[in-house]
């Protein structure tokens, strides 16, 4: 077992002792069993969860049928990049993510089970947003054509940043149950964004020629994804102007690695 | 960016750090032995103590056993990024990623 340096003080770790430790199963094990030990379904079984109003219902309804979609996204996309991933490190943190995407996938549609939807499966192919799937077949044919760097932008940054910034702003005025699963689910995300942003931060300083290319695929998506989170923010019932904030909150990792709208 | 402690960057503050015995604050996201130097923002009306930073990534406040300053190298387990202290116009401290 790993230990924290003689000094007691994590930030005493060398970079390469603290690559090794987070990007383990070990590490993501000891994590998740924190928050995730004791639910059902990604909640606490005695969390309330009274009957909505029906056209409250039918709202969040669709806002998890896109949220299935978003997940599915990233299941598929993590899962290939799985494959592609440049050292054992990246592979490893990626199986990592696979499996928190699987979960994440499976407790909304067992969250649209619990508001009475009898086949979720029909319900997310009707009521999916044109954007995300749009969103989603371009990053898969990233993926598919082994652009790393491209994939793991389009995947780790912008659409863990987006899912970030949503899950977010939604939790705050959720239901109960709804609110505890996404707060559950965003502790994964910040895993997800860090790697994203730190691995192509690490590439963008090594290989500056590559920003080009990535400024084309975020010119490429960022509309898809804009468009996605005003969709999103009106089913939620953000008060207007709010919408703007989410923007800011999914452009701030973006703008940290040097892209500017 | 280059990490400071690499490149032997000196801080130029001499005067003795403070100490801080960190307790486990209920932070749940990391394995239990590291939990204690991170903490949730707790939003308006919450403060910096002089060993705490926010996470430009993710939002969680790093904390040390010592009172942070510029140059300082802090890690951020819940996003796995690696930061430095930098001091900003107005006199606070803030963590910047360090790719």
């Amino acid at each position: 077992m790993r230990a924290v340096p003689v000094s007691g003080d994590v930030h005493d770790l060398s970079p390469e002792q603290f690559y090794e430790e987070v990007h383990s199963f070990e590490f993501w094990f000891q994590a998740v069993e924190g928050y995730l030990s004791g639910l059902t379904w990604g909640h606490r079984p005695q969390t309330a969860d009274p009957t909505l109003p029906a056209a409250d219902r039918e709202r969040l309804i669709t806002i998890l049928c896109n949220y299935c979609v978003g997940e599915t996204a990233a299941l598929d996309g993590a899962s290939g990049l799985v494959a592609i991933a440049p050292n054992r490190l990246a592979k490893v943190f990626l199986s990592t993510q696979v499996v928190d995407e699987g979960r994440h996938l499976e407790v909304f549609f067992h969250r649209l089970r619990e508001l009475g939807v009898a086949d979720p499966e029909a319900e997310v192919e009707r009521r999916a947003s044109r954007s995300l799937l749009l969103f989603r077949r371009r990053l898969l044919e990233l993926v598919g054509s082994k652009d790393w760097e491209a994939a793991i932008f389009a995947q780790n940054v912008i659409l863990e940043s987006l899912e970030f910034a949503v899950f977010h702003s939604h939790a705050e005025g959720a239901d109960p149950v709804t609110a505890e699963i996404l707060r559950n689910v965003i502790k994964d995300e910040r895993r997800h964004i860090g790697f994203g942003e730190n691995e192509l931060g690490r590439r963008l300083a090594n290989a500056p020629h590559i920003r080009a290319r990535l400024g084309q695929t975020k010119r490429e998506l960022d509309h898809l994804v804009l468009d996605a989170l005003a969709d999103t923010a009106r089913l939620i019932g953000l008060p207007s102007g709010e919408d703007e904030r989410l923007s800011r909150m999914y452009l701030g990792s973006v703008e940290r690695l040097g892209f500017v709208l | 960016m280059t990490d400071p402690l690499e490149t032997g960057e000196v801080v130029a503050d001499a005067t003795p750090r403070q100490r801080f015995i960190l307790e486990d604050t209920g932070f749940d996201e990391v394995p239990a032995k590291y939990r204690r130097f991170y903490r949730k923002w707790r939003g308006a009306g919450d403060a910096l103590a002089p060993n705490e930073v926010i996470c430009p990534v993710c939002k969680v406040v790093i904390r040390s056993t010592r009172e942070l300053r510029p140059g300082d190298r802090v890690y951020c387990m819940p996003c796995m990024s690696r930061l430095v202290v930098v001091r900003t116009a107005d006199g606070t401290l803030e963590a910047h990623v360090s790719y």
